[in-house]
């Protein structure tokens, strides 16, 4: 059992550590406290394979460990900050006075994707990660519970945020 | 997947971006195994602590007083103090993290946490405010009894600190209320969220 634990750790780690490493970055900024996530992420994520039946696939299996490990970090440190996070709704309803240009500068561009990120409440953040990551509507689901019809809804808002937040040198997010 | 979108695709940006891509060694891991169970150790061992001091405080209190309501009182105020350090364990907020991290959705997990915290704020009475109440109550009352050759004294520090301790039992039973409703709010939002899947 351990050998199998130890096997489907380490396939998982090769397979999607970048994932997980964005992941991690989208929930904490702080380069110490990233780390520590980092680490937490991967121990939850090595303890989990030791019930892996496989009744989902691998992906989802990883993502919702990893999901689920962030959202209670982000939600010990946030315990007594003030400032609320806001929905996907409420960003949008938000005018940006100054989108950024994509293909110009893309480590601004990045800086900026990473603001919005972390005012974003869970299980948007999840949604809108998922989304950047290349999941679809029905993966998205699988991952956060919500159905592929409300998963697809919040990513056309995403979309609209996205495009209102950034220029796309005559591309749209698709 | 990268490749296929435009450069100036947000999803490009993010999938892009320069990342450690952060690989635990097997023995890192079991490591961070052993600091796990470390810090559960601690954890249990700092209530154990408390649950001792408790114990110790309120038994010197029982040996050196020689009233009885006052020996009581503080007979209570130690099973209060070992009742609330139990149910602390049971659902304390440091709780340990599931092994079955990938059997709940993100919802789901998210939502059982909230629950969890809500339920332990709102019933505050029950496990943290209430078990202390008896005992607190009997000992003041003992100090009162204790002192009969300067009542009115003795009855004005009772009053005086049972309003004290009232008062500072009220706030804190508000402000958890007010927590327990801030949670409430974010439970019936991911349940609305639910209605509509």
């Amino acid at each position: 059992m351990a050998s199998s634990q130890d096997d489907l750790y380490r396939e998982a780690a090769a397979a999607y550590g970048g994932a997980l490493d964005r992941l991690a970055r989208a929930y904490e900024a702080g380069t110490d406290k990233r780390r520590d996530l980092m680490q937490e992420i991967h121990f939850a994520l090595w303890r989990s394979f030791e019930t892996f039946d496989a009744r989902c696939s691998m992906r989802t299996w990883i993502y919702r460990v990893a999901h689920n490990v962030a959202a209670s970090h982000v939600a010990r440190q946030r315990r007594y900050s003030p400032v609320p996070l806001a929905s996907l709704e409420e960003v949008q309803a938000v005018a940006d006075p100054n989108p950024s240009q994509l293909g110009a500068d893309r480590e601004h561009a990045l800086n900026r994707l990473l603001a919005l990120v972390h005012r974003l409440k869970p299980l948007d953040r999840q949604v809108i990660l998922s989304y950047l990551e290349g999941l679809d509507a029905t993966a998205i689901g699988e991952i956060t519970g919500i159905s592929p019809g409300n998963a697809a809804t919040k990513i056309h808002r995403i979309k609209a945020v996205l495009a209102r937040q950034f220029h796309q040198g005559g591309h749209h997010a698709e | 997947m990268p490749n296929e979108l435009p450069p100036d695709d947000p999803r490009s940006v993010w999938q892009c971006q320069r990342v450690e891509h952060t690989v635990m060694s097997l023995d890192e891991i079991r490591k961070k195994a052993r600091s796990y169970q470390g810090k559960i150790r601690f954890r249990n061992s700092l209530e154990y602590a408390a649950v001792v001091f408790i114990t110790l405080f309120f038994s010197h209190t029982i040996w050196t007083v020689h009233h009885l309501v006052m020996q009581v009182g503080a007979g209570l105020c130690i099973a209060g103090g070992w009742y609330m350090a139990w149910q602390l364990h049971r659902r304390g907020p440091a709780r340990a993290v599931p092994a079955d991290l990938a059997a709940a959705t993100c919802l789901g997990f998210h939502r059982s946490e909230l629950v969890r915290q809500r339920d332990l704020l709102r019933d505050t009475w029950s496990w943290y405010l209430g078990p202390l109440i008896p005992g607190l109550a009997v000992l003041t009352l003992g100090a009162g009894l204790a002192n009969p050759g300067h009542p009115r004294r003795a009855w004005l520090f009772v009053g005086g600190y049972s309003a004290l301790v009232a008062a500072a039992f009220l706030i804190v039973w508000r402000y958890n209320l007010r927590c327990a409703g801030r949670l409430q709010t974010q439970i019936d939002e991911l349940d609305s969220m639910e209605k509509q899947s």
